[in-house]
C-alpha cells in the first residue's frame, strides 16, 4: 500500500472505533432501557465544545478536558432528562429531537462561545501520562489508533457491566414493562435518567477525543445527521446487544469510507435500508443472525 | 391493627365514581376476597392502593403506614406484591430474570460491592437462583426457566406472573383475577396455591370472577357494585344476600 493509502485506512479504522464507542453510549438508551432519545448528537457536541474550547483558550491538559467533557455532558444529560422524561414514547422521541435541534442552534450562534460557523480549530494533539511521569504526545495517526481503541475498550468494558447483573436487568425490565418493574420496586424513571446520564456523558468524552484527532470542531458535527448515522448502526446492527452495535458500526462506518460514497447518496442509502430494517427484521442484523442460527 | 386499612377511598375518571367512598380492612393472615360485576371498581382500587392512580379522597395505610400518595415503585418495596389482570411480563427477559428482578429491588444496592462481586454478592445472588428456581418449580415452569418469558404460553405467562409477586416473600399480595381466561386444570392449580399462601401465613387479597374459587378459599368476601362496597361478610352470608343477587343476576 502507499503511504498515502495506508494513512487512510488507519484515519478510517479511527473512525470507526470512535463511532462504535458513540454508538455503544447510544444503545445505553434506546436498547437497554427503551426510550427512543434523539438527543445524543447534543451530548457529543457539549462534550466536544467543551474540550476544544478549554484545550485552545484556557489551555488544559489533555486529561482535564476529556474529564470536563464528560461532566458536563453528563450534566446537561441529567438536567435535559428531568423535563424530557416527563414526556413518553413519541413525544419523549419529539422532545429529544429538540433538544437536539436547538443544542446545533445554540452552537451555531452563540459565536462568542463556539465561534459559530467559524469553527474552533487549532485544538491540540492529545498528550497522555502520568504526572510527573513521561508524557506521550498524540501526535501521529498509529497512536491516534492505539487511543481511539482503548476509548472503545473502555466504553465495551462500561456497557457490559452497566448491562449484565442487576443493573442490567434492571435496565431491561424498564425496557420490557415499565408498568410491571414498578411493582418489581424499580423506579423506572430512575433507571432511564441513570442510562440517559451515563450514555450522554460517554458521548461528552468521545465528542472530546473526536475533536482532539480533527483538531476542529464546526456546529455541523453535531446535526440530525449524527442521529441518522447512529440510528442506522444501532437498528441494522442490532439494537441491545453488543455485537450487533460493533457490527453496525463497522458496517456504516468503515464501508461507506472505503466505497467513497458522497455524503447525500450515503444519507439516500441508509434511509432506505433503515426503511428495509424496520420492515424485514426490526432487531437488525443480529435478529437475522440470531434467527437463522435457531432455526438450524 | 390491620394489616391493610382502606377509609373513605374515593375514585373518579370523568363521569363515572369508579371507587366510591369505599371501606376496606384486611387482617394479617387473612384471605379476603373482592368481587363484583365488570367495571364495579375492584381493579382501580388495586391500583390506588398501590400507588398506580391517585386516589381522590381517602387513606390506604398497610402496616400503620400511610401508603396513600406513594409511588407504585414504593408501595412495592414496603412489601405489598400484586398480580395484573393483563398478563403481564418482562418479555426479553428468560422466566428465571423475570423473578429475579421482582427480588433484587428489596436488597441493599451497595454498588461497589456488586461490581467487585464479594463473596456476600454472590451468595444473595446464587440464594437468589436457587429461590427462583423453587418458585419456578412450584407454579410447573422448571423446564422452562431459561426460555425467554414472551415465548410461554398465555398460562404460562400468567402462571410466571404469579410466581414473580411471590418472589420477594411479600406480606401483603393483591391478586387480580388470577384464574381469568385458563384452562380449568389451571384454575384448579391456582385455587391451590393460594389456599398455600394462606396455609403459610400470608395475607391475601384475591379479585376473583371465578366463584368456586372465591367460595372455597375466601374467609370474607366483600361485594363492590358501582364503585360502592353493597356487602360484606363470609362466603355463605354473601351467597344469601339478596343485594348481591341482585348485583349479579337483577339485571
Ligand atoms: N384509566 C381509566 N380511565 C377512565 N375510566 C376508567 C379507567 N380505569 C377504569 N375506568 C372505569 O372505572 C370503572 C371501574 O373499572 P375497573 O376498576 O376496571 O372495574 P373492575 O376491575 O371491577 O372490572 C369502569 O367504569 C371503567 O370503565
Ligand atoms: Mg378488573
Amino acid at each position: 500500500m502507499a503511504p498515502g493509502q495506508q494513512r487512510y485506512v488507519v484515519h478510517v479504522l479511527i473512525f470507526t472505533a470512535l463511532f462504535a464507542a458513540l454508538a455503544l453510549s447510544y444503545d445505553l438508551v434506546v436498547g437497554h432501557v427503551g426510550s427512543l432519545s434523539l438527543a445524543h448528537p447534543a451530548f457529543f457536541g457539549v462534550g466536544a465544545y467543551t474540550a476544544a474550547i478549554l484545550s485552545t483558550r484556557a489551555a488544559w491538559p489533555f486529561a482535564a478536558d476529556l474529564a470536563a467533557a464528560v461532566v458536563a455532558a453528563g450534566l446537561v444529560a441529567a438536567l435535559a432528562g428531568v423535563p424530557l422524561f416527563r414526556l413518553v414514547e413519541h413525544a419523549f422521541a419529539v422532545g429529544t429531537l429538540g433538544f437536539a435541534l436547538v443544542a446545533w442552534i445554540v452552537a451555531t450562534n452563540w459565536v462568542e462561545v463556539t465561534r459559530g460557523p467559524l469553527c474552533i480549530t487549532g485544538i491540540p494533539k492529545p498528550v497522555v501520562g502520568v504526572p510527573g511521569g513521561p508524557a506521550l504526545a498524540i501526535a501521529t495517526l498509529p497512536a491516534y489508533y492505539w487511543l481511539a481503541l482503548a476509548a472503545l475498550g473502555v466504553v465495551l468494558v462500561l456497557y457490559r457491566l452497566l448491562t449484565t447483573f442487576r443493573l442490567g436487568r434492571a435496565f431491561h425490565a424498564v425496557r420490557d414493562n415499565e408498568v410491571l418493574a414498578a411493582s418489581a420496586g424499580i423506579d423506572p424513571l430512575r433507571y432511564r435518567m441513570l442510562a440517559f446520564t451515563i450514555g450522554g456523558a460517554l458521548a461528552g468524552g468521545i465528542g472530546a477525543l473526536y475533536v482532539h484527532y480533527l483538531s476542529v470542531m464546526c456546529p455541523e458535527e453535531m446535526t440530525v445527521a449524527l442521529t441518522v448515522n447512529l440510528l442506522v448502526i444501532v437498528f441494522l446492527g442490532g439494537v441491545g446487544t453488543m455485537r450487533g452495535v460493533l457490527v453496525g458500526a463497522v458496517l456504516f462506518t468503515a464501508l461507506p469510507e472505503v466505497l467513497r460514497l458522497a455524503p447525500t447518496w450515503r444519507l439516500v442509502i441508509y434511509g432506505a435500508l433503515l426503511l428495509v430494517i424496520v420492515v424485514r427484521s426490526p432487531e437488525g442484523l443480529e435478529g437475522l443472525v440470531r434467527r437463522r442460527a435457531s432455526a438450524r | 391493627m390491620a394489616l391493610l386499612e382502606i377509609r373513605g377511598l374515593v375514585k373518579r375518571f370523568l363521569g363515572v365514581t369508579a371507587v366510591d367512598a369505599v371501606d376496606l380492612t384486611v387482617e394479617r393472615g387473612e384471605l379476603v376476597s373482592l368481587i363484583g360485576p365488570n367495571g364495579s371498581g375492584k381493579t382501580t382500587l388495586f391500583n390506588c392502593v398501590t400507588g398506580y392512580l391517585a386516589s381522590d379522597a381517602g387513606h390506604v395505610a398497610f402496616d400503620g403506614r400511610t401508603v396513600t400518595r406513594a409511588a407504585p415503585h414504593r408501595v412495592a418495596r414496603l412489601g405489598i406484591s400484586r398480580t395484573f389482570q393483563q398478563v403481564s411480563v418482562f418479555g426479553r427477559l428468560t422466566a428465571l430474570e423475570n423473578l429475579l428482578v421482582f427480588l433484587q429491588q428489596h436488597q441493599e444496592e451497595d454498588f461497589f460491592a456488586r461490581l467487585v462481586r464479594t463473596r456476600r454478592v454472590r451468595r444473595l445472588e446464587a440464594d437468589a437462583i436457587a429461590r427462583a428456581r423453587t418458585l419456578l418449580d412450584l407454579v410447573g415452569l422448571g423446564a422452562r426457566a431459561d426460555a425467554p418469558a414472551g415465548s410461554l404460553s398465555y398460562g404460562q405467562r400468567k402462571l410466571l406472573a404469579f410466581a414473580a409477586a411471590l418472589m420477594p416473600d411479600p406480606e401483603l399480595l393483591l391478586l387480580d383475577e388470577p384464574a381469568a381466561a385458563v384452562n380449568p386444570t389451571m384454575i384448579n392449580q391456582m385455587k391451590d396455591h393460594i389456599l398455600g399462601l394462606h396455609r403459610q401465613g400470608k395475607t391475601v387479597l384475591l379479585v376473583e370472577h371465578n366463584m368456586d374459587v372465591v367460595m372455597d378459599v375466601s374467609q370474607r368476601i366483600v361485594v363492590l357494585d358501582h364503585g360502592q362496597k353493597i356487602a360484606e361478610g363470609t362466603p355463605d352470608a354473601i351467597r344469601r344476600d339478596p343485594r348481591v343477587i341482585e348485583a349479579y343476576f337483577g339485571r
